[in-house]
């Protein structure tokens, strides 16, 4: 999240970095850390006690960009809205340097537009303190809306571990496969004849065969290969008949009753 | 002091997991008189608060619901196998502030204020729920415009928008910091 960034720009060499960082006491070491430039910038007018409603541009910059200049870490996303405040601290600067024909009441102080933003912002952090006020008191207040986690900690760890576990699975596949092509170079034969039989023997006992049941059972391609030759050959010369109730479904082979009648295909 | 329609109340709270209003209590409770479920809950809830129980009824988001009291956070916690008090990030916390006093808002009206882009801050705050998208702006662009959710009120603990701190409370704490300042 890129306003994480914002949190790790020290305003000097951060005191000690502490490794307690994550505790909730290690916030308060980074206490002097902006959430952007309107909040560096309320920072310095405070620390100046200088008038919202009154800034002295050409100082106040000057603060500003000394902070940036001091700052150790550079996060082009923050730098850019940093120096976007720069860039407008300068505008406004110029913008009341340049003489005006009309009489300056008339015309809006060129500042007018940042310190309508100074303010709202003040309100929006103010506001902030006491919204963290009722949560404070809020989070230890534990209600049946909360969903607790249904599983240990042990259970959780293949979440973590996933990236392993994928890259496991993949080379226990990888392995298989190669497996399956020695034994493809082996060559197991499968002949017509055997398996035709056993096809025929098969279906004479169950009356009725899942096609893709049947093919999931085969071990390899070639005996898969073989069977369905087989098959092909007994809807062919009319022994068996296959049906599929709708598309997509599995197919149902059996033996016509006639050749039941008489038994194995010659 | 023990009446029927006071445990039938009771019941139906501890099952809510999100606040039961009067008015889905009127519904369920069809035949009883509003007045006598009010006395009811109203009584209900005093036991509750003075009976010294773990348990306590709160009025948030508009209805009742039950919840454990703040001194036993740390044993429920340690229950739940949750470490830390899991609040928002302060970025989190400024978007959400910036939301909820200008809502409707679009992110780069968020962002305009906070003087930062919000769109992360905007995304985390959308998946815990906090804010939701009612709607695009008629603008160039129509952005997406953002409000806060009930489970805004919830985790605040408010009833109603109307309960978030008002600009004299604001005001108080600008001067106290500006008190400590000077």
């Amino acid at each position: 999240m890129p306003e994480t960034a914002a949190e790790t720009l020290p305003i000097e060499e951060s005191p000690v970095p502490s490794p307690s960082a994550e505790s909730p006491e290690g916030y308060q070491v980074r206490l002097e850390i902006f959430e952007g430039p309107l909040d560096l910038l309320l920072f310095l007018i405070r620390k100046k006690k200088i008038d919202i409603h009154d800034i002295p541009i050409a100082a106040i910059t000057r603060d500003y960009l000394d902070y940036l200049d001091r700052k150790t870490e550079i996060n082009l996303d923050r730098e850019a809205e940093f120096l976007f405040i720069a860039a407008l601290l300068i505008y406004i600067k110029s913008q009341m340097l340049l003489p005006r024909e009309t009489d300056l009441a008339e015309h809006e102080d060129p500042r007018q537009g940042l310190v309508n933003r100074l303010l709202e912002y003040e309100k929006v952090k103010a506001a902030c303190s006491l919204l963290r006020e009722r949560e404070d008191g809020q989070i230890v207040q534990w209600k049946r809306d909360f969903i607790p986690p249904l599983h240990g900690e042990n259970e959780l760890e293949p979440v973590e571990l996933s990236l392993f576990d994928l890259a496991e699975s993949f080379f226990l596949m990888m392995k298989r496969r190669s497996a399956d092509d020695t034994r493809t170079i082996r060559g197991r034969d499968v002949s017509i004849e055997v398996k035709m039989k056993e096809l025929v023997g098969l279906l004479q006992e169950r009356h009725m065969i899942d096609f893709l049941e049947y093919f999931e059972a085969h071990a390899s391609l070639e005996e898969a290969l073989v069977s369905f030759f087989c098959i092909l050959e007994l809807v062919k010369s009319r022994v068996a008949v296959a049906v599929q109730d709708e598309l997509f479904q599995t197919i149902r082979v059996w033996l016509r009753k006639d050749a039941r009648r008489t038994g194995a295909h010659e | 002091m023990n009446s029927p329609l006071k445990n039938l109340i009771e019941s139906l709270i501890f099952v809510s997991q999100e606040p039961l209003t009067a008015e889905r209590l009127r519904a369920v409770l069809e035949g009883v008189p509003a007045a006598d479920i009010q006395a009811a809950a109203d009584e209900l809830i005093a036991d509750y608060a003075t009976d010294g129980r773990g348990i306590h009824i709160v009025r948030v988001g508009g209805g009742w619901l039950f919840s454990t009291k703040p001194a036993h956070d740390r044993e429920v916690r340690r229950l739940l196998q949750i470490e830390r008090k899991n609040r928002l990030s302060s970025a989190g916390l400024e978007t959400l502030a910036a939301i909820a006093y200008r809502q409707p808002v679009t992110q780069s009206e968020v962002s305009a204020i906070r003087g930062v882009d919000s769109t992360g801050a905007l995304k985390t705050l959308l998946e815990k729920k906090l804010i939701k998208i009612v709607g695009r702006k008629k603008a160039p662009g129509s952005p997406l415009v953002y409000r806060t959710s009930d489970a805004f009120l919830l985790y605040l603990g408010l009833n109603s928008l109307d309960e978030l701190p008002s600009e004299e409370e604001i005001a108080k704490i600008l001067e106290e910091e500006k008190a400590v300042d000077a």
